[in-house]
């Protein structure tokens, strides 16, 4: 990995364990993943770009390889915290015209930077947004309170599972310490402790009004059969933001990124000029 | 039911598998292993869409395997338990290639909710592609009672564990503060780390007088004109916490506040009324980056803080009036002559510093005396607080006026020569000398002024006293020229008991 930054924003890469690769000529693309993993979720997607893109990776704070330390609870009790860290990345790398790509939160994330700051964005890819989680009035995201309390007594019950899964990979391996680093990534590393803020933060927040700001072209896709976020949500989130393409997805469930890469791939380089 | 001769395995089986469904040839022992294995087994595609299931998994959940073929299986789950497969359990399994005993839930035919704990393996082709997922089900109510139990248990310790760390942080700091102004930082620092507020401000209200800003960031100043100042009046007038959840609810109860906090990316705000007594003297407003739902335990956390914060804002209000009533005269609330003389040390120091001049200006009343006597003791005290305001109207922003004893002014002017102060000098002579509001036209008073000038340079710092003596000479000196007239004096210049034959007694203006 080479690349020449300032001094001053080695940190925005340290903290969010920037990896890049590919083509340096080539034309950026950043990949953010949702709630629950890191960027280990984007490992058949990713290297399909590297050939004639600058490929980009980042664990947000509390997942992967960020650096915990990092995580300050007032700052990332607001989606923004977290948008103000990619849009970091982008300036620390001095990226310019961008496709973001955007999974599940990270698509939200996405549109909270770009209308913060449109200047580095070339395009918006959307992949499973929500804007809205939670039922409003009119409005069906899905999810009622219970459910996202139901969501964090499940992360509470699932904990033990979380970290036995994690310790003795890691200290198995303490002679070889790039193993167990392997393996942590391969295990979708979360903290629980900030999954459980990040959860809160995720499912609760209400970003509808955001959408309708955005100016970069943007791509909408939509799984079918996705229960964290439904083809209504996706065609709202569309419908609400003013230059973006729908495309529904034969594939299935929440996370293309695994289930359906080639798919999610070819509808990503369509979209591209 | 078709199996014969495995009954002996289980006398309760032949009743609870009353229903058809099951693949006929049963003479595998091997399928009967599967089919009425002690757990649910479920076979699903690398989507998740169920391609095997076994009886055991239909009987738990009343499902038929007609209807379970050819579904997902996340859908059977409940609905945090979907959000936790898909943000989850898919990737890990995908990932890692197995999950292991994670908790979820399913959902019966019967709509009842089955606890239960997972373990999934993903199979592989010879290519290492993904080809089917393989599930085991086990039920886990009777874990799940005692499991929540601890959950609930734990979850309780933890929130009064926070709630007592907090308070006693707050208590701590609450208690180091000496100032309002120290106080409300101290308020503010509790604000983000125990609520997570991104933005805060306290705002104080000091006797009658409208609320003041004591401490706040930016944000909330911007906002305060946008409605939050009325909301905070409102909070001060109830004695309530008021909480804005939403956006929507801001829009409902101040119009065009939810456009105003969303520019600023806020979407939520608390004010908490601080109570000092009966009534609530200042707010603490928190302002949050996103939905919040305020329940009772944030609440509680809120209001307590608010409590510790108003006992420490009485006594510190207390220590303030009892510091200000010490270096204050009470009848005319200037400076008494131990302030005056701690201001004008440091101005001594401050003007040795910069090297720039300094005046002190002593005011003697002419005629005071004879109103005193004539009308009173009361009349007198009217006619002092009138002529303190009055110097105090005319005095430069930056000038200390105090009451240096009964009817004696003293008027410290930094950065001032003999020409500037002899302007001042002349001003308060002019404002003492017009009539009085508080007595008969016919009892006038006037000034006699003497002023002090200090040019710092080759001579040595003067002593506050040196000044005073100074300034209080060259007084006497317009008193014995007939009153009404203002004096300069050159501090150092000569010594003052030669004052009289100074040839700076030119610079006495005659009136």
């Amino acid at each position: 990995m080479t690349f020449t930054a300032p001094r001053a924003h080695t940190d925005a890469l340290r903290r969010n364990n920037v990896t890049v690769s590919g083509d340096p000529a080539g034309r950026p693309i950043v990949f953010v993943h949702g709630f629950g993993c890191s960027q280990a979720m984007w490992r058949s997607v990713a290297p399909q770009f590297e050939a004639d893109h600058r490929v980009v990776l980042l664990d947000l704070v509390g997942a992967g390889g960020s650096d915990r330390d990092a995580y300050d609870p007032a700052k990332y009790d607001s989606l923004h915290g977290y948008a103000d860290d990619v849009l970091e990345v982008l300036e620390a790398l001095d990226l310019h015209d961008v496709v973001y790509v955007g999974h599940s939160v990270a698509a939200t994330i996405g549109v909270l930077a770009e209308t913060t700051d449109a200047s580095r964005f070339g395009e918006l890819v959307l992949v499973g947004p929500s804007a809205r989680y939670l039922d409003d009035e009119d409005y069906r995201g899905g999810f009622a309170r219970a459910d996202i309390d139901g969501l964090l007594d499940a992360l509470d019950a699932n904990y033990l599972g979380w970290s036995t899964d994690m310790a003795p990979a890691i200290m198995g391996n303490a002679e070889r310490p790039e193993l167990g680093r392997q393996l942590t990534e391969s295990f979708c590393a979360v903290d629980p402790e900030i999954a459980r803020h990040f959860a809160r933060v995720t499912f609760l927040s209400d970003n509808r009004r955001d959408l309708s700001a955005v100016r970069t072209p943007t791509l909408v896709l939509q799984c079918s059969d996705d229960v964290i976020a439904p083809e209504s949500v996706g065609r709202y989130v569309h419908e609400q933001i003013p230059t973006s393409r729908f495309v529904q997805l034969a594939a299935t469930g929440h996370c293309p990124n695994l289930s359906a890469p080639d798919e999610l791939v070819r509808e990503i380089r369509s979209f591209l000029p | 039911m078709t199996i014969s001769g495995a009954a002996p395995l289980d006398r309760e089986r032949n009743d609870r598998d009353a229903h058809d469904g099951a693949p006929a040839g049963t003479d595998d022992p091997y399928l009967e292993l599967f089919e009425d294995a002690p757990c649910g087994y479920l076979e699903t595609t690398p989507d998740g869409i169920i391609t095997r299931v076994n009886r055991t998994f239909e009987r738990w959940t009343g499902h038929h395997r007609e209807a379970l073929l050819g579904s997902p299986f996340v859908e059977l789950l409940t609905s945090p338990g979907q959000l936790f497969y898909e943000t989850r359990y898919a990737m890990v399994l995908s990932l890692a290639g197995e999950v292991r005993e994670v908790s979820l839930a399913v959902r019966c035919a019967d709509e009842r909710e089955l606890p239960i704990l997972v373990n999934a393996v993903m199979v592989t082709d010879a290519d290492g592609a993904p080809r089917a997922i393989r599930t085991a089900v086990f039920d886990a109510t009777e874990r799940q009672d005692y499991e929540r139990q601890l959950l609930l248990a734990r979850r309780d310790a933890e929130a009064s564990e926070a709630r007592v760390r907090v308070l006693q942080d707050a208590s701590s700091a609450f208690g180091l503060a000496t100032t309002a102004q120290e106080l409300a930082a101290a308020l503010l620092a509790s604000a983000g780390s125990a609520l997570r507020a991104s933005s805060a401000a306290v705002l104080l209200a000091d006797g009658s007088g409208p609320l003041e800003l004591v401490e706040g960031d930016d944000i909330t100043m911007a906002l305060l004109p946008e409605g939050l100042e009325a909301l905070a009046e409102q909070a001060i007038a109830s004695g309530e916490i008021i909480t804005l959840s939403s956006l929507a609810q801001a829009a409902a109860i101040m119009p065009g506040l939810d456009d105003a906090l969303h520019r600023h990316r806020l979407a939520a705000v608390s004010i908490i009324p601080l109570r000092t007594d009966e009534r609530a003297a200042g707010v603490v407003i928190s302002l949050f980056g996103r939905d919040r739902s305020f329940d009772a335990e944030s609440r509680e956390i809120q209001a307590a803080l608010a409590r510790q914060a108003g006992q420490v804002l009485r006594r510190v209000r207390l220590q303030e009036e009892l510091a200000h009533r010490a270096l204050h005269d009470q009848l005319t609330g200037l400076a008494n002559r131990k302030l005056l003389e701690e201001q004008l040390e440091a101005a001594i120091s401050a003007a040795t510093r910069s090297r720039r001049p300094l005046s002190v200006v002593f005011v003697d009343l002419d005629g005071f005396k004879a109103i005193n006597d004539s009308l009173g003791h009361r009349v007198g005290d009217d006619v002092l607080v009138e002529v303190a305001a009055r110097l105090r109207s005319v005095a430069r922003a930056g000038d200390s006026v105090a009451r240096y004893g009964g009817d004696e002014f003293v008027v410290v002017c930094e950065d001032a020569a003999a020409e500037a102060s002899a302007t001042i000098a002349e001003r308060f002579r002019e404002a003492v000398g017009r009539p009085l509001d508080s007595v008969p036209p016919r009892y006038d008073v006037a000034a006699s002024i003497g002023v002090a000038v200090w040019e710092p340079g080759e001579r040595a710092e003067p002593t506050p006293d040196f000044l005073l003596r100074t300034a209080d000479e060259a007084m006497y000196a317009s008193k014995d020229a007939g009153r009404d007239r203002v004096t300069i004096v050159m501090a150092g210049e000569t010594d003052s008991t030669d004052l009289a034959h100074d040839p700076r007694a030119e610079a006495s203006w005659e009136h």
